[in-house]
C-alpha cells in the first residue's frame, strides 16, 4: 500500500490510453474517411491541396438539396469554342448578392496522406479536421515537430546519450530512432535526408527546434517533398536524460512499429501485453531546477523549506544513489502515477 | 456557509497550480487557520490532507473541536471550488478594420485569446482557414447598430463567411453583435437552429463603451464557478467590507487579471474588471517582444537562447525551477505580464487611484513578498500614496463564488484581517525633476519621530512592520503628483513585509537602453528586498 503522503508529489503516467488524435484540414483538402470507419496504419485519410487557390463559379445544386459549405462539388466550365471543362473543389462561400455564384477552392496537386496509427473516426469537419480514437497506446511528449510518421523503433543511444550527424546509420533508413539526451537542427535535417522516419529524444534547445522546422517548411515547399518525418520531445527544451522507466519501456519496444503523433504529441504502439517498467513507489525523478534529470528515492515530506533566492518552497526529501539525502521542492519532483 | 459547518475550504484551481484555505469557525468568527499551494495535478484531498496534518500537529485539541483529528478527516469538509481554465480562442470577424479592432479588443478584455480577420480587402480562403481553425472554439462577428455605410455593402459577404464556418464547424459558439443579429443582416436566420453550437445576440460593441458586450463575452467563457468572476466579486465584496478602493492586478499561467472596485456608502460596490490572455506570465503567442520585455526586467547575465529555453521549460512545468535564477526569471517574466496588463487596460487609469492594490495569481506564490511589493511597485505607476497586499492565501476569488452577497460580505468581514499578506505601503510622486535632493520625510511611528532626505530617482525603504501605522509629512522643493498636486503632504501608511517604500524614481519607470547598465541598476533595486527576504 503507498504511502498517502506520496499523492502531494506530482505524478506522471508513463502509458496512457485513449488518446484522441486530431489531423488538421485546411479548405480544400478533402476527407478520404468517415464517422465511424475504422483506420489501419497506411489508410488514406485525405488528399492534401498543395496549391488551393479559389474559383468562382455559376452552381447548380442537385434536385432537392442544398448547398453546403465544405462539401466537394464539380463545376462544368464551359470555354467558349474550346468545349467544357470539369473544375473540382470544395465550396468555400457564396459570392453575396449573386445567385447561384460560389466560390469554389480547388488546385491540381494533391498528395495523400495516410494514417499512422489504427483506431476510430471519431469527426469529420471539412477545412477544419479529422479526429481518430487509438486503438494502442501512447506515451506523452512535451511538445513535436514535423509530419506524423511511423517505423520499426529502434533505441541507438543510452539514456544520456547525444546523435550527431554522423552517427546515422544507413541501415537505420524507414525506423523512428530513440536518441537518449538531446539532438541538434543538422543531425536531424540529415536523418530526415537519409530516410529515417522519426526521433523520439529528452529534450531539444528551442534554437535547434527553430532551425528544424525552417527546413521543414522548405522541404514541404519543394515539389518533391520528402517522406513524413516527426521529432518527438518528451520533457522539453533544457538538457536531461531520459528517464529510466521511460528508456526501459522503449527498450522493450525495440523493433516495434511505432507512430509519432504530433496532436498531440506521443508515441504509439499497439502491444496490449507490453509491461510497464516495474518501479518502486518511492521513485522520483527531478524535472527542473538544480538536480533536473537526476533519479532517487523519495524520503519523506520536509515540510517549506527555504531554498536560493529567499524563496520558501514545499519540499521533500529526496536520497541520490548514496549521497547524502537533499530537500527539493515538490514542484521539481515527479514519479510514476 | 453554515455556522453549524465549524470550518470549510476554499479551493483555487488554476492551470498550473492549486491553492487551499483551511477556514475555521474561532471565537464566534471565521479565521483562516491555513493554506497550501501545490501543482495544478495534485488533488483536492492531498492538499486538504496537508493543512489538516499541519493544523493536528500545531494544536492536536483544536483540530480535534473541528473534527480533523484524524488522517483523511478533511475530505469531508464542505469545499468553496473556483476553476480557471486555459482561455478559449475566438475568432473576431467583421467587415473593416475600425470594426473589427473594436470587436477583438472587447473580445480581449473578456479573457478570451483573439485572432482577427476583416472582410475589406481580406483574403477570403484565409479567412475561411481561420474561421474553420480546429483550435477555435468561437467566432465573434459584428457591425455597428444599425450599420455604418461602409459596412453596408459587406453585411452579405459577412454573414456568409460566418454561415459558412457555421456550417463547417457546427459546433462553435456564434456571438452576432450590433446589426449583424438585425432582421436587416439576417445572419441568424441562416445558422440552422439543430446545429450543436450555440447563436447568441449581442450589443453592438459600441453600446456603453463596449461594456456590455465585454460583460457577455466573460459570461460566455468559463463555467459558473470560474475564479476569475469570482475574483472580482469578491473584490466588490471587499472593496465595501474595508471601505477603501481596491485594485487587483492578478497574473497567472494561461491568462491575467486586472479589477478595480470602488465603495460608495449605501450602495452596491462599483466593480470593473477585464481579463486579459496576452498578459498571461508566458502567453500562447510568445514571441520575440515577450522575450525582449523579460530580457530587460532580468537582473542576472543570460545567453537569449538560454533563457528563451527555460522560459519553454516553465510553460511546460510552471511550478518547477522556482528557486534561486528560476526565480529571478520567474519574477522578470512577471514583470513584463504584469506590465502587458497595466498596457491592455490603460483605461483602468482613468478611474480613480486605489488606496490599496493587491498582487494576485500563481505567478507571485513563490516569491518573498518583498520582492512581489517592489515588482508591483516598478510597474504599476499611478502616482499617489497606497497601501500594498498580496492575495497569497488565494482564498478571496474562491469566496467570490458565494452567490448570497449577505453571507459573502459576513464571512469576508470576518477573514478581513487573514484574506491578505500585508506588503507595506507604497508614495509615489509623479513629476519629480532632476536628480539631487527633491525634499524630505518625517515618519512619525513607535519609535519617535525621523527625518529623512528624498533623493530624486532613488528608492527609499523604511522599516515599517504589518500593522504598524506611520505618519508621514512629505516636503517637497517643487510640486509633485501624489494624487493632488502639492509640495506639502501628510499622509498616514500602514507597514508590511516590504515595510515603506518611498519611490523616487519617476514617472513613467525610465530604464537605461544598455542591458549591464540596466541590470547593475535593477539589481541595486531588487537586491534590497531580496535581501529582506532573506533574512
Amino acid at each position: 500500500m503507498s504511502a498517502a503522503w506520496l499523492a502531494e508529489i506530482p505524478a506522471r503516467r508513463l502509458v496512457e490510453e485513449g488518446l484522441e488524435e486530431r489531423v488538421a484540414l485546411a479548405p480544400g483538402d478533402q476527407p478520404l474517411v468517415a464517422v465511424g470507419d475504422t483506420v489501419e496504419p497506411g489508410t488514406a485519410l485525405l488528399a492534401r491541396l498543395r496549391d488551393a487557390h479559389v474559383e468562382e463559379v455559376d452552381v447548380r445544386a442537385p434536385d432537392g438539396e442544398a448547398l453546403i459549405p465544405g462539401s466537394a462539388f464539380t463545376a462544368l466550365l464551359t470555354h467558349r469554342g474550346r468545349g467544357d471543362a470539369q473544375l473540382e473543389g470544395e465550396l468555400l462561400a457564396p459570392v453575396p448578392n449573386r445567385a447561384r455564384r460560389w466560390r469554389l477552392v480547388t488546385g491540381e496537386h494533391r498528395v495523400t496522406v495516410g494514417a499512422v496509427a489504427g483506431g476510430t473516426v471519431t469527426a469529420v469537419q471539412p477545412g477544419s479536421e479529422i479526429r481518430i480514437a487509438l486503438g494502442g497506446r501512447a506515451v506523452r511528449g512535451a511538445f513535436g515537430a514535423g509530419q506524423a510518421a511511423r517505423g520499426p523503433l529502434t533505441v541507438v543511444t543510452d539514456a544520456l546519450g547525444e546523435l550527431r550527424p554522423g552517427g546515422i546509420d544507413v541501415g537505420q533508413v524507414g525506423n523512428i530512432l530513440v536518441v537518449g539526451s538531446r539532438i541538434d537542427a543538422e543531425a536531424l535535417t540529415r536523418a530526415r535526408a537519409m530516410g529515417i522516419r522519426g526521433i523520439v529524444v529528452a529534450s531539444l534547445a528551442g534554437k535547434e527546434l527553430r532551425d528544424f522546422q525552417a527546413s521543414e517548411r522548405r522541404q514541404r515547399a519543394a515539389l518533391h517533398p520528402a517522406e513524413p518525418f516527426a521529432v518527438l520531445v518528451l520533457d522539453g527544451a533544457g538538457r536531461r536524460p531520459l528517464s529510466s522507466p521511460l528508456a526501459a519501456l522503449l527498450a522493450g519496444l525495440e523493433g516495434v512499429e511505432v507512430a509519432i503523433l504530433l496532436d498531440p504529441p506521443a508515441l504509439v504502439f499497439d502491444v496490449p501485453d507490453l509491461p510497464a517498467p516495474a518501479m518502486p513507489e518511492d521513485w522520483v525523478r527531478v524535472r527542473g531546477g538544480r538536480y533536473a534529470g537526476a533519479e532517487g528515492r523519495v524520503l519523506g515530506l520536509s515540510g517549506v523549506r527555504r531554498f536560493a533566492g529567499g524563496v520558501h518552497l514545499e519540499a521533500a526529501r529526496v536520497a541520490f544513489g548514496e549521497d547524502e539525502a537533499v530537500d527539493v521542492p515538490l514542484g521539481d519532483l515527479e514519479r510514476l502515477g | 456557509m453554515s455556522t453549524t459547518q465549524p470550518a470549510f475550504l476554499t479551493i483555487d484551481r488554476g492551470t498550473a497550480t492549486a491553492a487551499a484555505g483551511l477556514i475555521g469557525h474561532v471565537g464566534g468568527r471565521w479565521r483562516l487557520l491555513g493554506a497550501a499551494a501545490a501543482p495544478a495535478e495534485i488533488a483536492d484531498e492531498a492538499l486538504a490532507e496537508r493543512l489538516r496534518r499541519r493544523l493536528a500537529a500545531v494544536d492536536p485539541g483544536f483540530a480535534d473541536d473541528l473534527g480533523l483529528a484524524s488522517a483523511g478527516a478533511a475530505g469531508d469538509l464542505v469545499r468553496l471550488t473556483c476553476s480557471t481554465e486555459t482561455p478559449p480562442e475566438l475568432a473576431v470577424v467583421a467587415a473593416t478594420d475600425r470594426a473589427v479592432a473594436a470587436l477583438a479588443n472587447v473580445a480581449a478584455a473578456a479573457g478570451w485569446r483573439v485572432r482577427a480577420a476583416v472582410v475589406d480587402g481580406g483574403d477570403i480562403l484565409e479567412t475561411v482557414a481561420m474561421l474553420a481553425d480546429r483550435r477555435l472554439d468561437g467566432i465573434l462577428a459584428g457591425v455597428s447598430d444599425p450599420p455604418n455605410g461602409d459596412e453596408r455593402s459587406l453585411l452579405a459577404e459577412l454573414g456568409g463567411l460566418v454561415t459558412a464556418a457555421a456550417e463547417r464547424r457546427p459546433d462553435l459558439l456564434v456571438v452576432l453583435a450590433g446589426g449583424l443579429a438585425g432582421p436587416g443582416a439576417k445572419t441568424g436566420a441562416l445558422l440552422r437552429s439543430e446545429r450543436p453550437g450555440p447563436t447568441v445576440v449581442a450589443p453592438a460593441v459600441d453600446a456603453q463603451d463596449g461594456e456590455l458586450l465585454r460583460a457577455l463575452l466573460d459570461e460566455l467563457r468559463g463555467g459558473s464557478r470560474e475564479g476569475r468572476r469570482g475574483l472580482a466579486v469578491a473584490a466588490g465584496t471587499l472593496a465595501t467590507v474595508l471601505r477603501r478602493r481596491i485594485e487587483i492586478v492578478e497574473i497567472g499561467q494561461a491568462s491575467a487579471t486586472r479589477i478595480a472596485a470602488g465603495w460608495q456608502p449605501g450602495t452596491t460596490p462599483d466593480i470593473r474588471s477585464a481579463v486579459v490572455a496576452d498578459a498571461a506570465l508566458l502567453p500562447r503567442g510568445f514571441g520575440e517582444d515577450e522575450l525582449d520585455a523579460i530580457l530587460g526586467w532580468l537582473t542576472t547575465s543570460s545567453d537569449r537562447l538560454r533563457v528563451r529555453d527555460r522560459l519553454r521549460d516553465m510553460s511546460l512545468a510552471a511550478w518547477s525551477d522556482a528557486a534561486g535564477d528560476g526565480a529571478l526569471l520567474r519574477m522578470a517574466a512577471g514583470r513584463a505580464a504584469l506590465a502587458r496588463l497595466r498596457d491592455e487596460t490603460a483605461a483602468f487609469d482613468d478611474l480613480p487611484p486605489p488606496d490599496l492594490l493587491i498582487a494576485a495569481g500563481g505567478c507571485w506564490q513563490p516569491a518573498p513578498a518583498p520582492a512581489v511589493a517592489l515588482a508591483v511597485a516598478d510597474v504599476m505607476r499611478r502616482p499617489g500614496v497606497r497601501a500594498l497586499a498580496l492575495d497569497q492565501a488565494r482564498i478571496l476569488a474562491p469566496l467570490g463564488t458565494i452567490s448570497d452577497d449577505r453571507e459573502r460580505a459576513l464571512i469576508i468581514t470576518d477573514l478581513r484581517d487573514d484574506i491578505l499578506v500585508p506588503l507595506g505601503s507604497v508614495v509615489l510622486p509623479g513629476g519629480l525633476r532632476g536628480g539631487g535632493v527633491a525634499g524630505s520625510l518625517t515618519i512619525e511611528a513607535g519609535g519617535g519621530p525621523v527625518k529623512i532626505d528624498l533623493l530624486a530617482g532613488g528608492l527609499e525603504l523604511v522599516d515599517l512592520a504589518p500593522g504598524e501605522k506611520a505618519a508621514l509629512n512629505l516636503q517637497f522643493r517643487e510640486p509633485v503628483d501624489l494624487g493632488a498636486h502639492a509640495r506639502h503632504f501628510a499622509v498616514e501608511v500602514v507597514g508590511g513585509l516590504a515595510g515603506l517604500i518611498v519611490d523616487l524614481r519617476g514617472v513613467p519607470l525610465r530604464l537605461p537602453d544598455r542591458a549591464e547598465p540596466r541590470r547593475e541598476l535593477l539589481a541595486g533595486w531588487q537586491g534590497v528586498l531580496w535581501e529582506e527576504a532573506g533574512r
